[in-house]
């Protein structure tokens, strides 16, 4: 059975239909990239699959519930679902430790020694450690956004999602933060990952979706998609995608 | 006696009732800066409802109490009031007049430095499933406190200087028992700039203190 699994997902705001249809499945231990041109629905897809945009309609089931049913836990839902957004999004007033222990001692109710412990841990496995004490402000991009990553991974979720994880970020930076999700990858973290980058999508997937005007045109792995694809769009899409890099 | 020592007699004279006077004024503003905070805090959450009714009356709230005087609430509630058969003491239609006031100026302030808040975090504190009220507590609130703090001590040297209206509901602050001596020796204008001095004394302790809670508060990037 898999992890997430989404039947006829339709997302509308007023009148422009943003997601047509989407069928999508996401297995436990498995990484998919979600690619495609500028306002196609990539992140629109993701924060349906966590409810921070509610569904128009469709249905989709995560470990065995359906989440698009009235009367979900939502709270609970969002806890099993870590989210990491293109601009970082860390707390400005709280310490890069405080940002990943503050959902730790209110959402998981840990004790504050076990929630430092836990985000210690944390903050140690993507090189972060040393950085604890500081205040974001004071952080690099790459920084920002490993800050970022290990804040939802302390939640232990059952799935990641990563809105365009390197976009805002310098290449030096971007190749920081695309080697913590491969070391995840490896670490069979399951992932959905929104990208423009198709040196990550290479690097850290299982397999690549790609998206046009909220249709899910194709599902391929990586090279395939890249550059044997059938469908000119497609082609076109990745061909300047990989000439950009 | 020459006019000046005249003058200082008087004071010396009544200086029982000029400190009691000065115990009041500080006693108000005390209990409004207190009140009006947690005030300000209590409307600013409704200004950011899901409800739109909530919205449009916390909205039209703000609006009125900032656009009408302080003293017409002080004297409708004083004077109008008695002809429902309703009497209240000066210091309670203070405290209500001057809560109401400056909740409403509080409220704004709070409003203001929120639209600096990165919206992002907002959704980030949703997304790790945080509920609205913790959102506002935890983030929210410490955050758009610190940016306005020099508005919120600014109003605290408002309602300072806002309570000398007081007076004319009866209340006896400061200000009424400077009058008092004004017009026991007819000497106005000394009389006036010994309660300009004071009140002068005061902001500057409150200044004081406000310079020392923003550096206290202080976080890089804010």
């Amino acid at each position: 059975m898999a992890l997430i699994e989404v039947n006829n997902l339709v997302k509308q705001f007023d009148d422009k239909i943003v997601l047509k249809e989407v069928n999508l499945a996401l297995d436990e231990g498995q990484v998919k990239v979600i690619m495609g041109p500028s306002g196609c629905g990539k992140s629109t897809l993701l924060r349906c699959l966590n409810l921070l945009d509610p569904p128009t309609s469709g249905r989709i089931v995560f470990k065995g519930e359906e989440i698009t049913r009235p009367g979900v836990d939502v709270r609970k839902l969002r806890q099993s679902i870590g989210f990491v957004f293109q601009n970082f999004a860390l707390y400005r007033h709280l310490t890069v430790l405080d940002n990943v222990t503050l959902a730790l001692k209110k959402i998981k109710k840990m004790t504050a020694r076990k929630a430092t412990e836990k985000a210690s841990y944390e903050l140690e496995r993507v090189g972060m450690f040393e950085h604890r004490d500081k205040y974001p402000a004071q952080l690099s991009g790459g920084q920002k956004q490993r800050a970022a990553i290990v804040r939802a991974l302390a939640m232990d979720p059952a799935v990641l999602f990563l809105d365009e994880p390197t976009s805002s970020l310098d290449p030096q930076m971007s190749r920081e933060v695309v080697s913590v999700i491969n070391k995840l990858y490896l670490d069979n973290v399951t992932m959905f990952c929104v990208t423009h980058d198709a040196f990550l999508a290479k690097y850290i997937s299982d397999s690549v979706v790609f998206m046009d005007e909220g249709v899910i045109l194709a599902e391929e792995i990586a090279e395939r998609l890249f550059y044997d694809h059938p469908d000119p769009r497609i082609r076109q899409f990745y061909l300047g995608v990989i000439d950009m890099k | 006696m020459t006019g000046m020592n005249a003058f200082i007699h008087d004071l010396i004279a009544y200086s029982p009732q000029i400190l009691t006077g000065l115990k009041n004024t500080m006693l108000l503003m005390g209990i409004i800066s207190v009140t009006g905070f947690f005030g300000g805090i209590a409307v600013f959450y409704l200004t950011l409802s899901s409800r739109k009714t909530c919205r449009i009356i916390t909205e039209k709230y703000i609006s009125f109490f900032i656009g009408t005087p302080l003293l017409v609430h002080l004297f409708l509630m004083y004077y109008g009031l008695p002809e429902l058969g309703v009497r209240i003491s000066p210091l309670t239609v203070s405290v209500i007049g001057f809560t109401l006031n400056v909740s409403a100026y509080n409220a704004r302030y709070l409003m203001t430095a929120f639209h600096g808040l990165d919206r992002m975090e907002l959704e980030a504190a949703r997304a790790e499933g945080f509920t609205p009220l913790e959102i506002f507590c935890l983030i929210i609130l410490p955050q758009t406190l610190r940016r306005a703090v020099p508005s919120l001590t600014n109003q605290v040297i408002q309602n300072l200087k806002d309570t000398s209206v007081a007076f004319l509901i009866q209340y006896n602050d400061f200000f009424s028992q400077i009058q008092e001596v004004a017009s026991t020796n007819f000497e106005f204008f000394k009389a006036y700039v010994t309660a300009g001095l004071v009140y002068l004394a005061l902001v500057s302790v409150i200044v004081v203190l406000s310079r020392r809670l923003e550096k206290r508060i202080a976080l890089p990037g804010f």
